[in-house]
């Protein structure tokens, strides 16, 4: 599997083509992403100066209206304004995608540059455990976790931590395989350097960008992750505004209020749309060589 | 020729450890989970004293190592155990549902494939153009979407609105059983195109622009029959490979969409047996969906092999 | 446990010989369905779960008994309004005049779905199966039985250990529903895997995860029933596609829909959104080994500061009463002046000024995740004890582990409900107020002696006058108390096409389906 995955991903990467290194803003994807994301991210900082309402406060004699003047998207069936708690909905969502992709990052980041660099019966454990996990569908496992810890935040970090922080292993360690060959790291060992300096400073840096990249893709992944659980009722509790459970109260009102469901199923695609630009513009300029 | 295919032997000896790794971590984090069935079973009159006693005749006061040498020593002699909800053996409530999900995700990989191949193709014939940035936002957007909200717009749409599917269930003949998983596979289905169309779109680009393709041209190939004869076969193999770990993802998905369709497979079968607390049935299901990953993840490199003459696995791992 | 379930039925008795010498011997009809039944057809039972288990002395699942009370019958049965006994497979029967002794007749004419007829020989082996399982099942409820014994064919012998007046409700539950002798010459778990009984229906197939059939027994000893060729129960977890799927036909009865989609049903053609009388209440547990919740101004403070209205609209749509007692309003000896708090926010805030937390305080309350009322109340909870300076954080568990914690009295505040089993408080009660009944007083470590001394006192009191103003004083002293915070009392619901008829359910729950016709 460990194959698999590593030709997968070079295959992913696009055939070099003929365009020459531009500053990043005339990376029309790149711009696109910083864009999008930037807004979501000020949307989320600022969400109780563009909304008069409160997230949670009810008014149980409004309840169910449709969308109107004071009320632009209606209100939901504790009368609170829908438009409203989808813009403190990103500050969930959007927070606990970016919180969630630190551990794995770092964990399996390490972890996998130490197997990689090392080789030998640790780099033969970490990959072990590492097909281990790789062997449950994420899914699976998430699910599980957030039943043994119990719904909430810090769960949700801990089952994505413990399930994804393979895929960083591996990229790490591909990378690494590549990199503890090239000469200058060969050089710098000769020439007597500690091998906590030569990761530290000349194989870090350079095989970090593949790890940045997916982290990318990875938030996608999580913020789904966490809109997913939030359905099942495993997520965030409420009256916390977020999306998932946004869609969960809404599904009840599909035949009448159809909107309820459906945008901030919406909020979702703009979020991962914005962070998937973001993701290839970073590739782009990151690994130019490589470049799709 | 056979040769290379010499390193199934050995990817399956490697497997090995992993399996028996899979079980501990099965294993313990089934019995981790707070509460145990005896809870579920006893309903609203449950007391901490008929809790006790329930759980000792379920033997589930025995030392957890105890509990996993038996669930281990049943497994090497091929037995599941015995499920705790229903008093039956598991392996009878499994192969039940495999069948169910493996249609379901047989189904959508067929559909995602009648999908990707061609706008793939269309995407390909002409990189930066309107067409190729129309499938590409697609796979974008595609790529956004949680299954599950998929799934419930496809209910409002063509169930609720357009009446031209049932919104869930498994009827009861094989007609049914196909016409019933048509919303379910194609939820699934979207979530697998757009990494297949972004693959087979690349890999696709790539070739058109190889030596062997411009040598075909200029001996004359062209249109269709070049792209049948030359393109496809080149072209699906990096697909293989990203289809091979997306299906693992999707029987994980299929959990989730089994709920929102009703559709009586292993996502089902875990789910209730989560709640229920049905240890023997939630390890057996996590087994066996790791097992079908383990499974695919060799086949894919067998079929790999099998389309692109110059994959030696073999020799690379050996070495 | 033994000691509390056996004093917990003395109640019944009286309820139980009144409702019988009423009742003379006629079977029970049902029917409620006006114009001619037809005959025929397969009626659909969306649900959230799936069966579990067939086996009536130890399962406790009630989608399970709700199906295999189509299959098996006990000798009694009860009434349609929850509250009586009546007889069933029994005609007739006489007791003892040192009580000991209970002589039962048969039904006759009555054979199991295989054509044997029933005999007595089926009756005791039935009932001894149940008594075997003890504690683990449901054999606690035979505990008074001394022996039963096969006098003829047609008549039964119930020996008595001690004057035991609730003995009929006993026979009466589906624990003791009648099974041909020996199993048919199978075990125990064979049986149970296509179990055979006199019901209207006859196991036909279970697909694990997806649906149970049953179909009709020919041979049905009450004439031209039942009406329905068969029944299916199919599992549909997601309570917004069985109500897509009852909308589309796909299926005939929306099993306990969810309260939104049960007033939305209200209005829609071609559907019977309805409601039947049912034992529940949802309320909260608050625990006593938990600051402050020992202070009985605190939990009187919660208890007047929440608008029971409010959630009765917002949750249940409408479809329910606020709680006013320890007793649901389906329960004998419930009084309607127990004097439980209502919503009043300035006494509240006084209650609170002069508890030991002047200022509020900060807790949690524990609600069961994916449980979409749960959340509902536990979010107005929130903003209105937010009013009255209490600070009140939700926590979500699955049911199981929610179960545990309770269990564990691990928990601040918990949310939880009860329906009846049985028609007499006394269940309830023992589990609710008495430490000794094994839960802790519900979980909340409530102990108030003298509350438990009017318990033990209803139970051995045979007179109903005086029984009910003893549960007239338990209800007024806990609501005093305010130990637990009385929510709702909320419907059985149930949304059919229109073409169902007939269908009711009693407010223990249970749902005779002989009755059942789907119209053309």
């Amino acid at each position: 599997m460990t194959t698999a995955v590593v030709r997968a991903s070079r295959a992913m990467r696009r055939p070099a083509r003929s365009r020459a290194l531009r500053p990043w803003y005339r990376n029309g994807i790149l711009v696109a992403g910083i864009v999008i994301v930037g807004l979501l991210v000020l949307v989320a900082v600022f969400a109780p100066l563009l909304s008069p309402y409160d997230p949670i406060t009810q008014d149980l004699n409004h309840t169910l209206e449709a969308p109107g003047a004071h009320h632009w998207l209606g209100t939901d069936k504790y009368g609170r304004d829908v438009l409203t708690r989808l813009l403190y909905g990103a500050r969930i969502d959007l927070r606990v995608g970016f919180l969630a992709v630190l551990i794995p990052f770092v964990v399996g980041s390490v972890l996998g540059a130490l197997a990689g660099y090392f080789g030998g019966w640790f780099d033969a454990i970490v990959m072990r455990i590492v097909d281990v996990f790789f062997a449950f569908p994420f899914y699976v496992l998430v699910i599980v976790l957030v039943f043994v810890l119990g719904a909430g935040e810090s769960s949700i970090y801990l089952a994505i931590a413990a399930v994804s922080w393979v895929s960083y292993a591996k990229i790490m360690r591909g990378e690494l395989l590549v990199a503890k060959k090239q000469d200058w790291v060969v050089a710098a060992r000769l020439g007597g350097m500690s091998h906590a300096r030569v990761l530290m400073r000349h194989i870090g840096p350079n095989v970090l960008s593949q790890a940045l990249i997916y982290a990318m893709s990875d938030i996608v992944m999580d913020i789904m992750a966490i809109v997913t659980l939030g359905y099942l009722g495993l997520g965030i509790a409420p009256p916390t505004p977020e999306w998932g459970s946004m869609i969960l109260d809404g599904q009840e009102f599909i035949t009448t209020q159809w909107a309820q469901a459906t945008i901030p199923g919406l909020a979702v695609v703009l979020t991962s749309l914005g962070l998937s630009f973001l993701g290839d513009g970073l590739s782009d300029l990151l690994t130019p060589e490589r470049r799709r | 020729m056979l040769d290379r295919f010499r390193f199934v032997p050995l990817r399956l000896l490697q497997s090995i450890p992993v399996i028996f790794g899979v079980t501990v971590v099965v294993f313990f984090m089934v019995h981790l989970l707070p509460g145990n069935p005896a809870l579920a079973i006893l309903g609203q009159t449950a007391t901490p004293a008929r809790v006790a006693s329930l759980s000792h005749q379920l033997g589930l006061d025995k030392p957890l190592w105890d509990q996993y040498l038996l669930f281990l020593g049943h497994l090497v002699q091929g037995n599941l155990g015995t499920s705790i909800t229903y008093q039956r053996p598991v392996s009878e409530l499994v192969l039940q549902a495999v069948p169910i999900t493996m249609s379901l995700l047989l189904f959508a990989l067929v559909l995602a494939l009648v999908i990707s191949v061609p706008l793939a193709a269309v995407a390909a014939s002409a990189p930066g153009r309107a067409r190729d940035l129309a499938v590409r936002a697609f796979t974008l957007v595609g790529q956004g979407m949680p299954q599950f909200w998929v799934g419930i717009m496809l209910i409002l749409l063509l169930a609720v609105k357009a009446k031209a599917f049932p919104v869930g269930g498994y009827g009861e003949s094989a007609l049914e059983h196909w016409y019933y998983l048509f919303l379910p596979a194609l939820t699934l289905a979207i979530a697998m195109c757009p990494t297949i169309i972004r693959s087979l779109r690349a890999s696709t680009i790539n070739v058109l622009g190889s030596d062997y393709v411009g040598t075909a041209r200029s001996k004359g190939a062209a249109g269709v029959a070049l792209f049948r004869l030359h393109v496809v076969r080149n072209a699906a193999i990096p697909t293989v490979s990203i289809i091979g770990v997306n299906l693992g993802y999707l029987v994980g998905g299929s959990l989730v969409i089994e709920r929102v369709f009703a559709v009586p497979g292993l996502g089902s079968l875990m789910i209730n047996a989560i709640f229920a607390r049905d240890f023997p049935t939630i390890q057996a299901v996590a087994l066996v969906v790791a097992l079908f990953v383990i499974v695919v993840g060799i086949l894919t490199d067998v079929v790999y092999t099998a389309i692109d003459p110059r994959v030696d696995l073999g020799s690379r791992e050996l070495a | 446990m033994t000691r509390s379930t056996r004093l917990r039925f003395t109640g019944i008795a009286a309820v139980a010989t009144v409702a019988l010498a009423a009742c003379g011997g006629a079977a029970g009809s049902r029917a409620s369905g006006s114009s001619a039944p037809v005959d025929g057809g397969d009626l659909t039972i969306a649900r959230a779960q799936d069966i579990i288990s067939m086996d009536k002395t130890t399962t406790f699942d009630n989608n399970s008994i709700y199906v295999m009370e189509q299959i098996m019958e006990p000798l009694f049965t009860v009434s349609a309004d929850g509250t009586k006994v009546e007889p069933y497979l029994a005609t007739d029967y006489t007791v003892s005049a040192d009580k000991l002794t209970y002589t039962i007749k048969l039904r006759k004419g009555v054979t199991f779905s295989d054509g044997k007829p029933l005999t007595a020989a089926d009756v005791k082996f039935s009932i001894d199966e149940d008594t075997k399982t003890g504690g683990d099942g449901w054999g606690f409820i035979n505990t008074a039985i001394d022996q039963v014994k096969a006098v003829d064919d047609s008549t039964v012998e119930v020996k008595l250990k001690y004057a035991w007046a609730p003995l009929l409700a006993d026979l009466s539950l589906f624990s003791n529903g009648i099974v041909p002798n020996n199993y048919g010459g199978k075990t125990a778990q064979e049986f149970y895997q296509a179990p055979v009984g006199t019901g209207p229906f006859v196991w036909d197939r279970w697909q694990k995860g997806q649906y149970v059939k049953v179909t009709a027994n020919k041979k049905y000893w009450s004439p031209k029933k039942p009406h329905l060729a068969s029944v299916t129960w199919t599992v549909v977890p997601d309570a917004n596609t069985r109500k897509l799927q009852l909308q589309g036909g796909q299926i005939d009865v929306d099993d306990t829909p969810d309260w939104s989609s049960f007033s939305s049903m209200k209005n829609a053609p071609g559907i019977n959104a309805q409601t039947f009388p049912s034992t529940r209440m949802d309320y909260i547990s608050l625990n006593q080994q938990r600051q402050p919740f020992q202070d009985v101004h605190v939990r009187r403070a919660i208890a007047y500061a929440l608008d029971r209205n409010a959630m009765v609209k917002a949750v249940l749509y409408g479809n329910g009463t606020p709680a006013t007692s320890l007793l649901s309003p389906g329960t004998p000896f419930f009084d309607k002046n127990a004097g439980g708090a209502t919503y009043d926010v300035a006494k509240a805030k006084q209650e609170l000024a002069q508890s030991s937390v002047p200022q509020g305080f900060s807790t949690s309350l524990l609600i069961a995740s994916g449980n979409p009322d749960q959340a509902s109340v536990a979010q107005i909870m929130q903003s209105e004890l937010k009013a009255i300076g209490i600070d009140l954080k939700i926590t979500q568990l699955d049911p199981t582990a929610n179960k545990q914690a309770r269990l564990k009295s691990d928990f601040d505040m918990a949310m939880q409900a009860w329906t009846m089993d049985i028609p007499d408080p006394d269940e309830w009660t023992s589990f609710a107020v008495d430490p000794a009944g094994g839960s802790h007083s519900s979980f909340t470590y409530y102990n108030n002696p003298a509350v438990i001394a009017l318990n033990k006192q209803a139970q051995t009191e045979i007179d109903n006058t005086k029984r009910a103003d003893l549960y007239s004083q338990l209800q007024k002293t806990t609501s005093e108390d305010a130990y637990l915070t009385y929510l709702y009392y909320s419907p059985y619901v149930f949304a059919m096409t229109d073409k169902v008829k007939g269908f009711a359910v009693t407010p223990l729950g249970n749902y005779h389906l002989e009755d059942v016709y789907k119209a053309k």
